[in-house]
Parts: C-alpha cells; structure tokens; sequence
C-alpha cells in the first residue's frame, strides 16, 4: 500500500465514534488517531465533522454517532 | 431567512427533561449541542483525540446537570459543556507531557470560541438535512451501505465488526465512507451547497 493511500485509511479509521476502552472503563484514542501526524489529525477532525453532519441528517432523531455512542453509554450505565 | 431566524435555539428548554432522567432529552439536547462542543476543541485536535473528549464531556454533563444551576442566560449546560471539554481536553495534554505554554495557547484558542456566533448555517438547517439525505440516499450501493453501517451501529463497535459484517476488508469498507463523504458533497455542490462552508 502507498503512503498516501495508508494516510487516507488512517484519517477515516480516526472518524469513527467507536472508542476502545481501558480496563476501568476510559475512552482511550483510537489507535489510528495515534498512528496520524498533526496535519493528519486535523483531517481527521474536519472529516469527523462532516461525517456526523451526514449522520444527523440520515438518523431519525437528528442524532450522530457520538451521540448514539454516548446514550448506549448511558443507558448501560457506563 | 435571516441569521436572527436560524440563530441557536435555547438548548436548556431540555433540561426539566433531562433532570427527569429522560434519555431522549439528552438526546435532543446533544442533537444541538454537539457540533459546537466539537468546534470548540478545534484548536487541540492535533494533540487530542476530539471524538473521546467530546462523549466523555457529554457523559459527565448528564452526571453533572441536577448541580446545574442556570446564570439567566441562554445555552447555559452547553457553555458549560464547552468548559468541561476544555479542562478534559488541557488535562490529556498534560497527561502527554505537552509543553505548559504550547497548553497555554491552545487554551487560549480554545476560550476564544464563542458558541453563538458559530454553527449558524447559510441553508437552513431543514434544508440542509434534506438535500443531505436524498444524497445519501443516491449514493451507489457500497459507500451506501459503508456509511449506513456506521449510523446503524451508533459508535458502539469497531469498523473491523462493520467491515465483516458487510463481507468487506476493513480498508476497503473505510475507502468506502471516503468515497460516501466525497460523493454527498459532490452531490450537495450539485445543489448549490457546499459543505465545507456549512461547517465553517
């Protein structure tokens, strides 16, 4: 794989909202947040926010991935 | 419209709800809210991973609203939100060991965010959402099924799980939501929109 093609795989990896955990329960970063470079993660971040405006749009409720992330959170008590 | 028409609506007419312990209300309130708590991390987005700061504010919010107490002005959980995000988001940095004055001026950045004044769209927010869903619903069927299973698993499993699940290789499945994001926008282009304005 070229360099460039593993970047843009990195950058969308990053635009997940899924988040792995510690062993007490803490989001951790993602671990292809951690393998970008600076201007990568800043990709990353502006890809993140287009990607929950078109979540948003598609969910009934108006509701992201982050925001569903963090209800099932909530509704399993962490 | 005008600006005055599409401004910030008082997200705290949740919060009865929401001290209820009533997860939709939650949820409404975060259908608001949320896009400014990201914009407002901006400036730590290249030492902190925003996505995490941002749920991780918004689950300590619930835990913290029954202490809220509301100042008279509008949006008062979302400004406190946004301070929540910034202290999580100083205290990673710390805990990477970052330089206290590269903290210092990405703080600054940070504080100088004033949640009113961004996130009022050009198009209106109704319009927005329907322009952006007839094209995501015209997407060709693979970035269609990419970006459908990331809203359908609503950030609670890995994209290696989708991936499977969509009987795709992992990269082929991101290239895949790559193509689905370039695609809506080129659509949204079509109809006189750009994206990255709206965002902006």
């Amino acid at each position: 794989m070229r360099r460039g093609e593993l970047r843009a795989i990195l950058i969308e990896a990053a635009t997940t909202a899924w988040r792995p955990r510690s062993p007490s329960g803490e989001l951790r970063p993602h671990p292809a947040w951690s393998d970008l470079d600076p201007a990568g993660r800043l990709e990353a971040y502006e890809a993140a926010r287009a990607l929950r405006r078109l979540e948003a749009a598609r969910d009934p409720e108006g509701l992201t991935s982050t925001a569903r992330a963090v209800l099932a959170r909530l509704r399993a008590g962490r | 419209m005008t600006v005055d028409q599409v401004r910030l609506p008082d997200l705290d007419e949740h919060l009865p709800r929401i001290l209820a312990g009533e997860f939709e209300a939650f949820g409404s309130w975060m259908a608001g809210a949320e896009s400014r708590l990201r914009d407002s991390l901006r400036s730590f987005a290249i030492r902190v991973d925003v996505e995490g700061v941002v749920q991780e504010t918004a689950l300590r919010i619930w835990q913290t609203a029954p202490r809220f107490v509301a100042d008279g002005r509008e949006n008062g959980l979302l400004r406190l939100a946004i301070r929540v995000a910034r202290n999580l988001a100083v205290s990673e940095l710390r805990r990477y060991r970052v330089e206290p004055m590269e903290i210092d001026a990405l703080d600054r950045e940070a504080q100088a965010y004033d949640p009113t004044g961004s996130g009022v769209p050009h198009v209106p927010d109704l319009l927005l959402a329907r322009r952006i869903k007839d094209c995501l619903d015209h997407l060709p069927r693979q970035p269609g099924r990419a970006i459908a299973a990331r809203v359908g698993s609503g950030g609670t499993e890995p994209d290696e799980a989708l991936a499977e699940g969509l009987g795709m290789r992992k990269n082929t499945f991101l290239q895949n939501v790559t193509r689905a994001r370039k695609l809506v926008a080129d659509c949204l282009a079509m109809h006189g929109i750009d994206l990255a304005v709206e965002l902006s």
